[in-house]
């Protein structure tokens, strides 16, 4: 019987996870905006300062990891609160642990294909990886761990879309000067480098590069396991946060 | 009959203000049982604790036996919902809103296609399952919900203001459903101020304001209550000085619309009130056109209750 409802439940959150596939992501402007954001703010570091593109793809994919896969789980909470659909769904034999696991695993699935697109782009033009393996499992954990890092700025107490999106900003912008993906971490301030340490961004973006170049400052395992417990972590706070909120919501 | 749904003293409030303040009831097996009350009264509230979808400050609720809080998969496996403010998602259309709500009971797909085409036909939305629902009027919006209400073929309904903002003929066929879903054998728990609605659906409704139920039973069982009171109505052939009336009038309730009176008298006996109102048509020179005693209605008692209730506090 517990099996049965282990079953039900995954189903649920599949179900979940693919109409917020369609309603949030399978969408033209969302797909060119995964693309081009971290695109540009690639480009805005890369061109004219004599870096190849064969060295600056791992930043380009680390970019767009975090940021496809943390752009959107913000406001879905918020957004379906506002729109009256969240009342909706939980009127229903779901729990909001299956429509949070469900948010958080449609933008997953978008960071990794956007991701994968970016290596197969890499692949084409002679970037290639050297340890393929590791690069996919760093691509599927880092991407699981910036939807969750979304999902924990949606349990902001608003209806408001704009305020999760403001939150959110104001934590990833930051964090992308400070993870190593531009300024390698030795040449930051001291006073940064703590911030360097705990920012999730800052090992996928070490495990990119040994997956690249081999130039790593942690061993790809480190950078592995540091991921995974910052997933795990920040699961659990999304999750507790989002419920504690939900009665502010509805 | 066994009672399917049970509300154990339900307490909730939002900040200061306690929505709902103790309440219990509960509904057998093939009722239509009303909340009935005027807005605020907690009506939307009570429903939301019953349904699981917020947690009550203290008190318990169960369907089917399971307790709402700490089941509640379980126990929304029983229930459609049609809550009041809510919606299907706008930007797919109804087909998909049909099916993902059908997933979400774990339906299987083949019967889920054939309920949505059922529940869509009878509706008289199925013409339209392809369009997007931010298309669809406010009528068809409900008719929706109610289908995804339905899709899963639940024992029990909970349908929050059903009618609220229809047209008529809209309302109309939604009343004749819930009739429909009534000889079927499912039980239908309904919030509504509309008091004739209450009167013509429930089999026992619990009339509730400020967060508690003030009075409950059959729309009978109440009129039976309030049997004694007597309601005249009175008409003039011109307005008159709401002031002389009152002072003839003091002992009994009355409510001035234009040219028509209404008193309320809580006896059988109608000798006093009608040498009064002799008295009244003498002192302002009016003509009394028309004159109609009878028992309260469902829609008087409610008035009254709320009023009583207003003079307490």
């Amino acid at each position: 019987m517990k099996l049965e409802d282990a079953r039900q439940c995954i189903e649920k959150i599949w179900v979940l996870c693919l109409k917020d596939m369609k309603l949030y992501y399978f969408k033209g402007p969302t797909m060119v905006m995964g693309i081009l954001m971290p695109l540009f703010l690639w480009l805005a570091f890369v061109v004219g300062k004599g870096i190849s593109f064969t060295e600056s793809i791992p930043a380009l994919i680390a970019l767009s990891s975090f940021f496809t896969s943390s752009s959107i789980t913000p406001i879905i909470m918020p957004w379906e609160a506002r729109q009256k659909t969240l009342e909706m769904l939980l009127s229903r034999p779901v729990t909001l642990y299956s429509i949070l696991l469900g948010t958080a695993l449609a933008s997953s699935l978008f960071g990794i294909f956007i991701s994968f697109l970016l290596v197969i782009i890499g692949i084409l033009v002679n970037v290639i990886p050297c340890n393929p393996t590791l690069l996919a499992l760093g691509i599927v954990i880092a991407s699981t761990c910036y939807s969750f890092m979304g999902l924990l700025f949606s349990a902001i107490p608003s209806d408001i879309p704009a305020d999760a999106v403001m939150l959110s900003s104001a934590v990833r912008l930051p964090l992308v000067f400070i993870s190593g993906i531009f300024i390698p971490i030795q040449n930051l301030p001291e006073y940064l480098k703590p911030l360097a340490f705990i920012s999730p961004l800052t090992y996928f973006s070490d495990l990119i590069n040994n997956t690249y170049s081999q130039n790593s400052i942690f061993d790809p395992i480190i950078d592995v396991i540091v991921l995974i417990s910052l997933t795990v972590m920040l699961a659990i706070t999304a999750l507790t946060l989002n419920k504690r909120t939900l009665t502010k919501r509805l | 009959m066994e009672a399917i749904v049970e509300a154990c003293d339900l307490v909730k409030s939002f900040g200061d203000v306690r929505a709902v303040d103790g309440v219990s009831f509960s509904v057998k097996r093939g009722e239509i049982y009303g909340l009935l009350g005027p807005n605020g009264a907690g009506k939307t509230t009570t429903v939301r604790m019953v349904t699981g979808i917020i947690a009550p400050d203290s008190g318990e609720a169960y369907i089917m036996g399971y307790n709402v809080h700490d089941d509640p998969v379980r126990a929304r496996s029983f229930i459609g919902v049609v809550p009041e403010i809510s919606n299907p998602y706008l930007d797919l259309n109804a087909w998909e809103n049909l099916m993902i709500v059908g997933s979400l009971y774990c339906i299987p797909k083949t019967v889920r296609e054939k309920r949505a085409e059922m529940l869509l036909k009878m509706l008289g939305i199925y013409k339209e399952r392809s369009r997007k629902v931010k298309g669809f009027s406010k009528g068809m919006r409900r008719r929706l919900l109610l289908a995804m209400a339905l899709i899963s073929d639940p024992d029990i309904l909970f349908l929050d203001e059903p009618t609220s903002g229809l047209d008529v003929m809209s309302a109309r066929m939604i009343r004749s459903l819930i009739l429909k879903m009534k000889e079927r054998g499912k039980t239908i728990i309904l919030t509504t101020h509309n008091i004739d609605e209450a009167g013509m659906l429930c089999d026992r409704v619990a009339i509730m304001n400020k967060g508690k139920i003030i009075a409950a039973g059959t729309p009978e069982d109440l009129k039976i209550k309030f049997g004694e009171y007597t309601r005249i109505l009175l008409c003039f052939s011109r307005e008159i000085d709401a002031k002389l009336v009152e002072k003839y009038l003091r002992d009994y309730e009355t409510i001035f619309q234009g040219k028509r009176v209404t008193v309320i008298c809580r006896s059988n006996d109608l000798s006093d009130v009608l040498d009064k109102i002799v008295n009244i048509v003498k002192a302002c020179n009016v003509c009394l056109e028309e004159i109609q005693a009878s028992g309260l209605s469902f829609e008087d008692i409610f008035v009254r209750l709320i009023q009583e209730r207003k003079n307490e506090t």
